[in-house]
């Protein structure tokens, strides 16, 4: 899997590159507007991350150009602006995903894995990780066979955090998936879910699943080291 | 009346200057009509006094002094008609004099005598006891003799005459004054009422309408310059606000990037296992204060967005009373931790228009505040009625309070009512002033009253949506 990234912030770019490469991507940078098109022009990748404000051409005229000539490669915008008009525009001109700064990084991992995975997208009804199991068609939860109930907040939150095992989840992205923007910056209200949630799934057994990252957010894994 | 305001001022001024002139006018009128009918009456006395000398006096070597005397008594009958009469000769002796006026104005004995050697004729006035006299006096030369011939009258028929003068002026005045002084005030109301409403639209213009303009009158006057000038400082206000909301607005913008790789750095470092616990603990620290600074970057950006207007984005109809209880709803865990009953009382189906997802920012936001500083055990009540043609949102709680100090400015930017209380609470002090902006995009008024120690009360008052829309 190749991945063209165009973004001019060096440091933002190099961070970038480092994480996708971490996840096994090959990764080609380019600073500019224009060599980026010429890049996009030249090889075959199987996704672009754009930044929209470029030097020599800005990234709504490369995003233009790309799509004139090649309809099918996914298109990630980066941006620091998030007019909503602007974000209908870019989607218009055939942006497949649209994420403002500042993200998480874990965020933009999991959205460039759904890009890439676009088509036949495969997903088991019963996430495992563990002797957790989460059943997505009941909405019923198992841990060592064990039946947990849980509030649907709960298991929303259970759920998202069972999607991607090991990975950490900001709070603002729980809060985007789980409940919804007007929440934003209220975070506190995941800390009080997850301690709830972990008096449910983590506190009747010997082994914890919920992670904390100090000042990241939270994951569900089996390896438990803090 | 207000007895600073311009129109009093201006008319208060201009009866007084009005008063005086007509004072001044009337005293010269005064003064010139006495002068006028003195000298007149004075001429007249002159002219029989030249009579008497060119008719009698002129002859009295031949006639002798009694028969003059005589004749004047016959001719001029002094005494019948208020006059007063004396002939005299240089060196003292008396040819005639009247008796006593038939009205008794005077004493004629009591006139006194003017030196007996001036050749020139003279008028002179005698203030005597019961009035003043007016005497013509003739000096008439008769051989190596000189006569004076004094005809005098009472000014008592001037008096009368200045009297009806002074009665005039003093009714006259005082009514020129008023009419001019009505006729001032109206002139000058008029002339201020556009001024009266350039301040009332001046009163309306705040930061939210600055786009709006004072009315300019096309008279060409000193009012329309200044609304006109007023009216370009205003535009300079709205360019100078616009600027400072632009650079609130880019300035947000710049700061992602770099919080982006801040954030990315660190939380990269965070994850590497071999870390010894201080420095993840440190990590932490670190990133916590970039959630932080996030979170202000786009709080501010949200303010700035909401600035411009963006709010009008989705604007649906809906139904407020359910966005209440499910915001409600999916907060109670919040509050649940805290051991707060969150009691909502929701009318049913009260439609308002907007843009939904910000309206329930408002909410979130009322109620996280209410739930945070509320103390263990209280409860905050969320009420949502109808109140002629509003919907009306109340988030009421029984914690610690507002200072009344504090209320004015709680919808203010980064405002804290005191840093020790709610720095530790996470707050950033843009909650509340984004409730208020997102209010304002909506027509929406919000208010606070709160009792130090007893809780707060916020209150949202949005029109409700019209019949039309909610049909839809």
């Amino acid at each position: 899997m190749r991945i063209l990234l165009v973004e001019d912030e060096k440091k933002l770019s190099e961070l970038i590159e480092r994480a996708l490469k971490a996840e096994r991507y090959a990764v080609d940078a380019a600073y500019d507007g224009l060599s980026g098109w010429q890049m996009a022009d030249a090889y075959d990748y199987d996704l672009v991350i754009l930044d929209l404000m470029l030097p020599s051409l800005n990234g709504t005229e490369v995003l233009r150009r790309i799509r004139e000539k090649n309809h099918k490669v996914p298109i990630l915008i980066l941006t620091a602006r998030d007019a909503t008009e602007e974000k209908v525009r870019n989607f218009e001109a055939g942006a497949d995903d649209y994420l403002t700064k500042p993200f998480a990084f874990a965020e933009l991992i999991m959205r460039v894995k759904a890009l890439l995975r676009r088509g036949p997208v495969i997903r088991s009804s019963v996430l495992r990780v563990g002797d957790l199991e989460v059943d997505r068609l009941s909405q019923q939860v198992k841990r060592a066979g064990k039946r947990i109930e849980l509030t649907a907040k709960e298991y929303a939150l259970l759920e998202y955090l069972a999607t991607n095992p090991g990975r950490v989840f900001s709070r603002t992205m729980i809060i985007e998936h789980v409940w919804d923007q007007s929440f934003e910056g209220l975070t506190n209200i995941v800390d009080v879910y997850v301690r709830h949630l972990r008096s449910k799934v983590d506190d009747p057994f010997p082994s914890k699943l919920i992670r904390t990252v100090r000042g990241v957010g939270y994951s569900l894994g089996e390896s438990v080291e803090v | 009346m207000n007895s600073r305001s311009l129109s009093f001022r201006l008319v208060t001024w201009y009866a007084s200057l009005l008063t005086i002139v007509f004072v001044l006018l009337g005293s010269v009128t005064y003064l010139l009509v006495r002068h006028y009918l003195e000298a007149n009456l004075l001429d007249i006395q002159a002219r029989r006094a030249h009579q008497i000398a060119d008719t009698l006096v002129d002859s009295i070597a031949r006639t002798g002094g009694a028969a003059v005397a005589y004749e004047i008594e016959d001719l001029y009958s002094p005494e019948a008609n208020d006059r007063f009469l004396r002939v005299t000769r240089d060196d003292g002796h008396l040819i005639y004099a009247s008796g006593a006026p038939k009205d008794r104005s005077f004493v004629p004995g009591a006139v006194p005598l003017p030196s007996l050697n001036r050749s020139r004729e003279f008028n002179r006035k005698e203030e005597l006891a019961g009035g003043d006299l007016l005497i013509a006096t003739v000096p008439h030369r008769v051989g190596e003799h000189r006569y004076l011939i004094e005809v005098g009258v009472s000014s008592a028929i001037t008096e009368a005459t200045l009297d009806d003068v002074v009665a005039m002026l003093a009714v006259g005045l005082p009514v020129a004054v008023i009419i001019a002084v009505a006729g001032g005030f109206v002139l000058v109301r008029r002339a201020l009422v556009p001024v009266d409403r350039i301040a009332r639209k001046a009163e309306d213009i705040t930061q939210h309408n600055l786009s709006d303009r004072l009315p300019v009158v096309r008279t060409g006057d000193e009012l329309e310059r200044l609304s006109v000038s007023l009216n370009h400082m205003i535009s300079r206000l709205e360019d100078a606000i616009q600027t400072s909301k632009r650079f609130v607005a880019d300035a947000s913008h710049e700061l992602r990037t770099p919080l982006t790789v801040l954030r990315g750095e660190l939380e990269s470092l965070a994850q590497d296992p071999q870390l010894k616990s201080q420095t993840t603990e440190t990590l932490g620290s670190l990133l916590e204060e970039v959630s932080r600074l996030s979170g202000i970057v786009e709080g501010l950006l949200a303010l700035s967005r909401l600035d411009v207007g963006e709010a009008q984005a989705e604007w649906v109809p809906f139904d407020l009373a359910e966005l209440a209880a499910t915001t409600a709803d999916q907060m109670s865990l919040l509050a649940e931790d805290k051991d707060i009953a969150v009691v909502c009382e929701a009318a049913p189906s009260i439609t308002v228009e907007g843009d939904r997802a910000r309206l329930k920012q408002v909410i979130v936001n009322l109620l996280d505040n209410a739930i945070k500083y509320t103390p263990r055990g209280g409860t905050v009540r969320l009420q949502i009625s109808r109140q002629d043609g509003f919907a009306v949102l109340d988030v009421a709680d029984d914690g610690i309070g507002i200072p009344p100090e504090a209320l004015p400015h709680v919808f203010k930017r980064f405002f804290r009512v005191d840093d020790s209380r709610s720095r530790d609470k996470g707050g950033a002090g843009l909650g509340l002033s984004i409730v208020h902006s997102i209010c304002t995009a909506h027509g929406a008024q919000v208010e606070v009253s709160s009792v130090l120690g007893k809780g707060s009360r916020f209150r949202v008052r949005q029109p409700l949506a019209t019949a039309t829309h909610s049909s839809i």
